[in-house]
């Protein structure tokens, strides 16, 4: 079995509250345990934020497209934009998670958080455009 | 997402409810600032209504603690369970501000 969920949204933050929703539909209707379903709604936050901040293109002037698919064994998450070339996993700032509160830097976190929330996630540029691939077992 | 201030002798529990996310962050720090005001000897934020915490939201939990820490006001939060959990352990929260597991301890720690 499986179900699949493709948006299209603008690149503005307001835009994701429709995401979330769309995306929790999907998990109760494929039965997600509330860890998957919170990993996927943060990923895809983390993700968009990051593309509508870092993207270079101006806030709602661009696409952000998304894809979720889920079956027995894993939710699977595609965020593709054509902004400027950038890599997550590699470009953002990895947080000192073990630094003391008054040298802990604001910010920084979200990269952090999908990359151990998911189980896996990746990069690649093509076609002119980022694609971001992540991936949650449900086991 | 609704924060709520009570007061328990010289204690400020801000109890947190329902969703904070990037799209509502900033609202979330407003409300957080109002119930802390001026006076608050020591706050503790109740998080156990709390379904959904992105970076966004712990940025300004982060923002919060160091501006009280410049107070010298002491800040804990309590009541955290499930993925909310998971997230402020991953983001090595716990090792900056007291995590406790109920109120009734985030208070009596408060109090001493």
């Amino acid at each position: 079995m499986s179900a699949s969920l493709t948006l299209r949204v603008p690149n503005r933050i307001e835009a994701f509250a429709g995401v979330t929703e769309a995306v929790e539909t999907l998990g109760r209707e494929e039965d997600w345990a509330p860890d998957v379903a919170y990993a996927v709604v943060l990923a895809l936050e983390e993700l968009a934020t990051n593309v509508v901040r870092h993207g270079g293109s101006e806030e709602g002037a661009s696409e952000i497209e998304i894809k979720v698919v889920s079956t027995d064994t894993e939710a699977r998450v595609e965020v593709r934009d054509g902004g400027k070339p950038f890599d997550p996993f590699r470009d953002a700032p990895e947080p000192d998670t073990e630094a003391v509160l008054e040298d802990r830097k604001i910010g920084g976190l979200g990269v952090h958080l999908v990359r151990v929330l998911m189980d896996e996630a990746c990069y690649r540029r093509e076609g002119g455009r980022n694609h971001v691939t992540m991936v949650k077992r449900r086991s | 997402m609704n924060v709520q201030a009570e007061h328990h002798d010289g204690v400020l529990v801000a109890k947190v409810e329902g969703r904070v996310d990037s799209s509502n962050s900033q609202d979330f720090e407003r409300q957080l600032h109002e119930a802390f005001g001026d006076d608050a000897g020591a706050v503790v934020m109740d998080l156990g209504q709390l379904a959904y915490i992105s970076s966004a939201g712990l940025r300004v939990v982060l923002l919060v603690a160091k501006t009280l820490g410049q107070r010298n006001v002491g800040i804990s939060l309590c009541s955290l369970s499930g993925p909310v959990q998971s997230v402020f352990e991953i983001s090595g929260f716990n090792r900056i501000i007291q995590i406790h597991e109920n109120r009734t301890a985030a208070l009596a720690a408060a109090g001493k």
